[in-house]
């Protein structure tokens, strides 16, 4: 099978920002920030590049500070025809029955080109501001029992019934099915790097979502998910340059300065999650994982910003090493957001393609 | 003020965009639509973006959109039909107890967003006890009031532009709550809610968090004590009804008669076992309220199938009637839909309009 690339949506406004300062979380997270409003002119427009750019799917990432991403899948997919959505969703904020009702809603809306990213939650303090009063581990617990819940709809299979710790369903019944051209159920990633995201992923994901890391360690890790016939999705930035010097001076360049720096450590100390603080400490002691994996920018915007750089053959060649240990997919993202998109389906798609079908 | 008029979305698969279907067909289209062999489940864009432009060809303000578990998410549908129109507003049913106030509020706002703020919300406390067990909802009758006042509450928190929402209740706690995305319209900073039902609690529920109480419709005697109670406690009133309109009573009630089901038992009312609505409508036999309402499908149908019904003449003078005693929405169905919008944007709300016009002339006089 062909690896599968998708995209990180751009938040609102973003895609006429030019920088990666300029995109930081700070200004997305901040008062009267653009990121709140929804930007169909923007995200049409980059929807349109992506399908052309052969891309599969956006994702669109979930927080207090933007808006609903069932929507937003709902309003872009109405715009376009192939693109598919990845909507993250935080569990623990509707009854399952809802959130299956609105995600079954949205496939009939949109030719069934949706995808889930289950979350189990983010920051303690978000989740709050919610009504949202889990911890971490029971939020897992609980995110365990509400896919089991949805699975149940998804099979059409009579009434669901369930009585676990944190939900209870007693005859449910939806008559609104999963429609899809090829699915009866929509594909979920399960994101996370904890032991608790793993076994969720296992148990209840169709693919596990993680960060990118170096081949040599995701091998052992990406191997029980296979042999259950679970796929892996690697989140990561590209920076594809005619060589792999012009890669690092582009990468270099999307430093911040320190203002910018000492809110994003502010933010990003905040959070409780696993991912966030083993990417930080890999880029504090490391910088370099390999030759071409860079994690300069993580401590500046996040765990995601791990950046591939090279030129198209080499980045064309490294991807196809992820695919030899078992790696099927791909979410990234890039800056500026549409150009680094077009150069990619233009240079390194290709390139890897032209592999596949040897 | 002029008379506010919406109109029932039809259910998915409902609307023949050819117009080929007697109204009987249409009614007992809309009957079956919780039958699991029913395509009403699924979204219907076809049908449902014609209807949203005769209803706003008709004139009709906003699409009511229902929430049940056998049709798909009101507030996505209204995303979706908000796209495909210009005009059109949408009063999305909600049920309280399905989500958090918290998200309920952010994918509000981000509909509003979208679709330049035409978008109301329809609060129900909720329906039969067994529909809400089936979402996980199981809470009683009066709790689901209790509830739905303080999910109220909380989204009007966040809709008040506060930086930061606290709540601590009984069924909901938010601490430091923030939204990024706010409700945006072009005249509010609120949605408007329309809150139904007609018990004690429902009709506070409205006083205390609503915009409007929406109810049945009854004859403007029975109403006017409620409606003026209603006025007084601040929110305005809106009617659910059924119309048929012919060129006199007569065809009009020989066409409603036909809709009776050939099963003269059959209703499909016990669904709806813990609407205090349903209850008082379906009891008595004197069908006739008043010479131009009839409630003989209710029993069969249930409450908002009470039918109003005339000459577009007869019918312009009942909605004036109501607005004198301080009704001023409807929320409308008629059979095949598209008919009868269509008809009633022509023939009916012209007339009701041209009395209005009249009136504010004689009242600058």
């Amino acid at each position: 099978m062909n690896l599968r690339f998708h995209w990180m949506m751009p938040k609102g406004g973003e895609l006429e920002m030019k920088t990666a300062q300029e995109t930081s979380r700070v200004l997305t997270t901040r008062e009267k920030s653009p990121a709140a409003l929804p930007d169909m002119q923007g995200w049409t427009r980059f929807a349109r590049c992506a399908e052309d750019a052969g891309i599969e799917s956006v994702l669109l990432s979930f927080s207090r500070y933007e808006p609903d991403t069932m929507f937003v899948a709902c309003a872009v997919g109405r715009a376009t025809k192939k693109l598919k959505f990845i909507v993250a969703y935080r569990l623990g904020l509707m009854q399952p029955a809802t959130f299956v009702q609105q995600v079954n809603t949205l496939s009939g809306l949109i030719q069934g080109r949706v995808a889930l990213n289950i979350v189990a939650g983010s920051s303690t303090t978000e989740q709050r501001g919610y009504g949202d009063f889990l911890e971490h581990d029971e939020r897992y617990a609980r995110a365990d029992e509400f896919l089991e819940i949805c699975q149940g709809f998804w099979q059409r299979n009579g009434p669901v019934d369930f009585d676990g710790t944190y939900c209870r369903v007693e005859r449910g019944k939806l008559l609104t099915p999963f429609l899809s051209p090829d699915r009866t159920r929509p594909e979920i990633y399960v994101s996370g790097h904890s032991e608790q995201a793993k076994a969720l992923a296992l148990a209840r994901g169709s693919c596990w979502l993680r960060l990118i890391d170096t081949p040599e360690k995701l091998e052992p890790l990406v191997r029980p998910f296979r042999e259950r016939g679970i796929e892996v999705c690697l989140r990561l930035c590209v920076i594809c340059r005619p060589t792999r010097e012009k890669a690092i001076e582009a990468a270099k360049r999307l430093l911040p300065d320190e203002e910018i720096e000492r809110q994003e450590r502010n933010i990003l100390t905040a959070s409780d999650s696993q991912t966030l603080k083993q990417a930080l400490a890999a880029a504090d002691e490391i910088g370099w994982l390999n030759r071409h994996l860079w994690a300069g920018l993580v401590p500046y915007y996040g765990s995601s910003a791990m950046t591939l750089l090279g030129s198209a053959q080499e980045l064309a060649q490294t991807f196809l090493e992820y695919k030899r240990i078992g790696v099927t997919q791909f979410i990234i993202a890039g800056w500026p957001k549409l150009e680094e998109m077009l150069i990619f389906g233009r240079e390194v798609l290709p390139l890897i393609r032209a592999a596949e079908h040897h | 003020m002029n008379l506010r008029f919406h109109w029932m979305l039809p259910k998915g698969g409902e609307v023949v965009v050819d117009g080929r279907q007697t109204p009987y067909e249409a009614a007992r289209y809309r009957i079956m639509s919780t039958s699991s062999s029913s395509v009403a489940p699924r979204p219907d864009m076809e049908g449902w973006t014609y209807f949203a432009q005769c209803a706003e060809e008709a004139g009709i303000d906003s699409v009511l959109i229902s929430f049940s578990r056998y049709e798909p998410d009101p507030l996505l549908v209204s995303c979706a039909l908000g796209m495909a129109t210009t005009r059109l507003k949408f009063i999305a049913a909600y049920r309280s107890g399905l989500s958090l106030p918290t998200t309920f509020v952010q994918q509000v706002n981000t509909l509003a967003a979208l679709i330049n703020g035409r978008v109301s919300i329809n609060i129900v406390a909720g329906s039969s006890t067994e529909e809400q067990h089936g979402y996980g909802d199981f809470l009683a009758h009066d709790e689901r009031y209790e509830r739905a006042e303080e999910f109220l509450s909380v989204c009007r928190k966040f809709w008040s532009g506060a930086p930061e929402v606290d709540f601590k209740g009984k069924y909901y706690c938010v601490e430091q709550g923030r939204l990024s995305t706010p409700f945006l319209a072009p005249d509010r900073a609120v949605p408007e809610i329309y809150v139904s039902g007609h018990s004690e609690r429902s009709e506070r529920l409205a006083y205390a968090q609503g915009t409007c109480w929406l109810r049945a419709i009854d004859t403007p005697e029975k109403l006017e004590p409620l409606v003026a109670r209603a006025r007084a406690n601040g929110v305005t009133v809106c009617l659910r009804l059924a119309i048929m309109c012919r060129p006199t009573r007569a065809e009009a009630f020989r066409d409603l008669q036909a809709l009776l089901p050939e099963d003269k038992r059959e209703s499909t009312t016990k669904l709806k076992d813990d609407s205090q609505m349903y209850r008082e409508k379906v009891a008595g036999n004197n069908f006739w309220l008043n010479e131009s309402l009839w409630a003989g499908l209710a029993p069969h149908y249930g409450p908002v199938w009470t039918t109003l019904l005339g000459s577009p003449e007869e019918l312009a003078a009942e909605f004036l009637k109501y607005k004198e005693i301080g009704v001023s929405e409807f929320i409308m169905s008629g059979w095949p839909e598209v008919d009868e919008v269509l008809r009633f944007g022509k023939e009916v709300l012209p007339l009701v309009r041209r009395a209005e016009r009249l009136q504010v002339k004689t009242a600058h006089q």
